[in-house]
Order: structure tokens, then sequence, then C-alpha cells
């Protein structure tokens, strides 16, 4: 069993803690989170070194590499004090590269280049979290053109992205027999008449916008439909067990940042006249830290290479992201405690990791859901 | 037109650990292309894409200057060759050797029209070598270059930072350009890069005769840290505080 690194790895890891050096100082991190801006110099930075390409095929002027290195950046990023949502564009537009006709490809394609947001995943609605087959957003036709309708809400980017890739169901009912087969994917632009964005206040994830959007009649052709129409829920299913992987390495990253900083904390600062590491109350956390951060690392890089090497992950995906959700929000917790009173302000980096993951367990795939897939899946490879 | 750049394989001072006393401890420092090194590669990258020469990498020490991390290190960075001499003989090697090594390297390479170096060595710092290989090379030297572009007349065209201002010079054949650590911002090797300089060519060279003389270091002692005089102004008054600051930092020199 080898767990070192290639050479390869370890110099691209190298070069984002260059980048990270260069364009994410806590300073800038700090000041985008107060201000609720989105860390454009950081992305500009990642772009420029090529790392927000990282995985997307040579075709489309990306990198491609293996899984696994996809998963140690995702975690040098956050382990370095960087938001999580600055990487992993060659997963979140993989829909597109496989579905998306040459131009919808394209305009994919020149968003990421640019730095930008590929596109908003329009699936989530107010009555359709868990359950996205619950879509209630229609696409109907009327002389040549399809008009799109609904409301979806916790749309990431949506006051920035240019683009929408909106899931929605055929108005007319004609393909509603199976749930499944009910929905169509159609690439839409942000700007078109009827469309109406409006943001949502949250306790944390402050530098990336999180929007209702409203769409009441909103014109686009027959040649903006991304793939089979009808197959538009199979085709957003493509890439879950991956993304979820992504999201665990991010977690990952967040809960050694936090270590990190609890453990400078904890050597540095004196309490009785030593440092409080000293005192065994504190090494039992820390200790147990890091058991939590070991396993996360072990279960991402597991469940990657079983991605590279072929093998199904529908388990081993969701068990990564329920656990290192969780983990991680005990592991940054325990930072938190660690800091004592300064940790609870704004001064202190692990207060915002504190915020930030605690909507990890929720977004991506709740822990329920996590738990659903993979409960009944091991059960059902038990009694087989 | 060949454009060759020396640079050091050297601890990464960003893991040395420092002690209580001061020292500085990089024997468990990770290794890597040398702290301003990079900023010597990218101003002759920049100058070999202006002018269409071939842009030769030249590293000389023990034998980890030769692994394959090494090469990848220094290649990923713009180089489109390496020569390396990788020899226990030069483990630990300094200004004196190194630069008769590199010298006769430059030779061995032939044709090279300029040698770029960093600005000095994170480990040692002794800013000898560059100087040290000019002298073997018998070609001029200039020092703190912060711009290198070709001139109109073919010859090179050098800015040098000057105490407050910049010099900039003609330069009429081969030289040595020792350039500044702010020079240029160093380009973040991305995937590709990587990648591609597994594919590139390295020439393995020996050290062969050198015959140096190289002054033995006797004795190193670190400046005494300067002793703090821990004068605390207090005060209601902020305004008589503050202008009695400036009046003790007057009073020192500081203002």
């Amino acid at each position: 069993m080898d767990f070192s690194i290639t050479e390869e790895q370890e110099l691209l890891l190298a070069s984002v803690r260059d980048v990270m050096e260069r364009a994410c100082p806590e300073s800038y991190m700090k000041e985008c989170n107060e201000k609720g801006e989105y860390p454009q110099a950081l992305v500009d930075a990642l772009t420029e070194a090529g790392l927000t390409t990282l995985g997307v095929p040579e075709e489309f002027g990306g990198t491609p590499v293996d899984t696994q290195t996809l998963m140690l950046v995702a975690e040098e990023i956050t382990k370095l004090g960087g938001p999580h949502f600055v990487f992993g564009q060659a997963l979140s537009i993989a829909d597109m590269l496989e579905f998306g006709n040459d131009v919808q490809r394209r305009q994919c394609m020149d968003e990421v280049l640019a730095g930008r947001v590929g596109f908003v995943l329009g699936f989530t609605e107010p009555q359709a979290g868990s359950d996205s087959s619950a879509i209630a957003t229609t696409f109907t036709r009327r002389d040549g053109k399809v008009y799109l309708s609904g409301h979806k809400t916790f749309m990431s980017n949506a006051l920035r992205a240019r683009y929408m890739l909106c899931l929605a169901r055929n108005a007319d009912g004609a393909s509603d027999e199976k749930k499944t087969n009910a929905f169509s994917m159609w690439w839409m632009p942000m700007d078109a008449t009827g469309v109406t964005i409006e943001p949502l206040k949250k306790i944390g994830w402050h530098m990336m916008d999180t929007c209702e959007v409203y769409l009441d009649e909103v014109e686009v052709d027959e040649a903006d439909l991304v793939g089979v129409e009808g197959n538009g829920f199979m085709q957003a299913m493509i890439n879950f067990e991956v993304e979820r992987l992504l999201m665990a390495s991010s977690l990952l990253g967040m809960a050694e940042c936090a270590f990190g900083d609890a453990l400078d904390h904890a050597a540095t600062r004196k309490q009785f006249g030593k440092p409080i590491g000293s005192f065994q109350l504190i090494q039992q956390k820390i200790t147990s830290m890091a058991i939590k951060i070991e396993n996360m690392r072990n279960l991402v890089a597991r469940t990657a290479w079983k991605i590279d090497n072929g093998m199904p992950v529908q388990t081993d995906s969701a068990l990564a992201k329920l656990y290192c959700a969780q983990s991680a929000n005990e592991v940054i917790d325990d930072a938190l405690q660690i800091f004592g009173g300064i940790g609870y302000t704004t001064d202190c980096r692990v207060s915002r990791l504190w915020v930030d993951a605690r909507v990890q367990r929720i977004g991506g795939g709740t822990d329920e859901v996590m738990i659903h897939i993979a409960g009944r899946q091991i059960l059902k490879e038990h009694t087989k | 037109m060949t454009i060759v750049v020396a640079y050091k394989w050297a601890a990464n001072p960003q893991d040395a650990q420092v002690g209580a006393d001061g020292a500085v401890d990089l024997s468990r420092a990770k290794p890597g292309v040398s702290e301003y090194d990079p900023v010597a590669i990218e101003t002759g990258r920049r100058l070999a894409d202006a002018t269409g020469a071939e842009l030769v990498g030249l590293s000389v020490g023990g034998p980890q200057v030769g692994t394959s991390m090494a090469r990848k290190a220094a290649l990923s960075r713009g180089l489109d060759r390496l020569v390396v001499v990788a020899d226990e003989a030069l483990d630990g090697a300094r200004a004196a050797t190194t630069a008769a090594v590199l010298a006769a390297q430059v030779r061995e390479i032939g044709d090279v029209d300029l040698v770029l170096t960093g600005d000095g060595s994170v480990d040692e710092g002794a800013h000898l070598v560059p100087a040290v290989l000019a002298g073997h090379l018998g070609w001029p030297l200039l020092v703190d270059v912060t711009a290198v572009e070709r001139a109109a007349d073919g010859g090179l065209r050098v800015t040098r930072s000057v105490g407050a201002g910049t010099q900039v010079l003609e330069v009429d054949g081969p030289a040595v350009l020792s350039v500044a650590a702010d020079a240029v911002v160093p380009r973040v090797p991305g995937m590709k890069d990587i990648l591609g300089a597994g594919k590139k060519p390295v020439a393995e060279a020996t050290v062969g005769q050198v015959a140096v003389s190289e002054p033995a270091v006797v004795g190193r002692k670190r400046p005494a840290l300067a002793q703090r005089k821990g004068r605390l102004l207090t005060g209601a008054d902020t305004a008589a505080v503050a202008a009695e600051l400036v009046a003790a930092l007057r009073a020192d020199g500081v203002l």
C-alpha cells in the first residue's frame, strides 16, 4: 500500500501554496468575508496558474488530472484558509461539457477561462431540496419558442453568473409517467427578461452570494436544450459522487486549517503559567481532532483511488461526505473551544470556518440523504 | 542566442525552524529552487521569448541537484533544457568552487551570450558566485538588474537598480547579470508546465578538473541582538503622549 504522492502532485501542491501565499492572505479573506465580496483576485490568480481548469479535458483548454490530484488541490486550498468554492470547476461544469452543444460549451468555458463562474446550477426549489424529483419549474412551447417559469432557491453565484443550467419539467406533462424522465435541462442567460434575483441572508458563506431566482415566462430557444429532452434528471446525476468527494476533501482541508491554528494557539497561549497545550484536557481534544483528520484523509484518498481505478463509489462517496462534514464541524468546534473567547471573534479565522463548515452538512446532499444512500446500499450488498 | 540561468537547489527558508536564541535550523527544510532564482529564470524566459533564444538551466551541487524532483522543479519554471553537475564532491560546495564549476560548464555549453543568476542564495547568502563566475569567464558583471531587453543594435539594454534610482546600460557581448530579487514576479508552474518538465532534455555533466583555492571559514558569529529601551509612554492626554513620542523619536534620530 503506497500512501506517497507523485513528484508531479508534490510540485503542483507547491504551486498551490505559492498562489495562496500571494493571493490569499488571511487579511484578504477577512476583508472579503466582512464585505460579502467574492474573492475575485484569488480566483484570478488560480486561473492564471491554470488551477481552475485542472481536470477539464484538454480540448476545452484544461489539463486532465486524476481524481486523487483534484482532491489534493481542493484540500490544500482550504487548508491554507481559502474558501472551498474557488476550486472544482471541472466537476461543476462536467454536465455542460458532457451534454452541451458546441455553442453552450464554448460559452461555459469562456466564463471559466476568464475566472468567472460557468453557470448557476438551477436544481433546488423551495419544495425540492433533497427530493429533486419534486421540481416544479416548467417549460412550455409556444410559437416556436420555449418559456421557463418557476422558483429556484439557494442558487449559488446567481448575482454573478451569466448563465443558469435550469432543470425544468414539461408543462404539458406528456413525459411525466416516470418522474426521472420528466425533466429537461435548459441553458438560460441570467440577464434574460423574466429573471428576478433576490439574495438570501445567511449566517456564513459571506464571500459567495446565494439567491432566490424567480423565472417568469423566460424565453429561450429550442437550441438552448442541453442534452436529450426528458433526460435532465439522469444527466444531472452523472457527477454527484465525485462532487460529494470534492466537498469531503474541502472539508478535510478546513479541519486541517482549524487544527493548525489550534495547535499554534495551544503551544503559545499561557494560562496558570504554562502553555494550555500542556493540559491534558486540551491534549485530549487535539488527539481526537488528529484521529478524525486522519480518518477523513483516508476516506477521501481511498474513494479517489477507487474512482481512478474505475470502481463503483456510490457508498464510499456518501460515507466520505457524511463523515467529513460531521467530523470537520466537530474538529473546527474543538478548535474554537481551544481558542476560547478570542475564537468567537471575527479576528480569529476559526470563527469563519465554524459558520462556513456548518452548511456542508446540508448542501450537496444532507447528512440524512448520505445515510439513506449508504445505508440501503450497504444492506443491499450484504443481503445479495 | 543562448541564455544560461545558474540556479541553486537549496533549502526552503519557509521550512526553517528558528530557535529561541535566534539560530536558524534548515536541517529539516525541504529543498527547492532557491528563493530568488525563479526571478532570474522568469527574466530569462521573457528575454528568450522576445529574442528567440534558448534558455538553459545550469546547476551544480551534491547528488540531490540531479534528482528527478530537482530537475522537474527547475524545468517547470520555464527552462528549455538543463545541465546539471551532481557530485558528492560538490555537496556543500562554497562560492569559489561553485563558480569555477559553473564557469567550466558555461564554456562547455558553448556560444553562451548571457548568464543570469539570482540575487543570492537563501542558505549562505554570500552574494559571491556571480562575481567569481564573471571573473572566471572574463565577462562583465552587472548586479541588481531589474530588466533586460534587446537593444536596437542587437546588443542588450540592461536596467539596474542604483540607490533610489535606476541606471540603464548597453551591453555588447557576453555578460553575467545578477537579477534583483524583485525584478519580476515569477510565474507559478501549472500542471501543464509540471508534466512537460519531465519530458525536457537534461544533460548530466561531471565536475572534471577544478583546482580552486577555497578560503576556509574558521568562525561564524551572529550579530548581537539590539537591546530595546522598553520605554513606555503613558498619560490620559493622548495628544500630549503622541507629542512626547514624536519628540523621543526625534531625539533618537529616527525621525
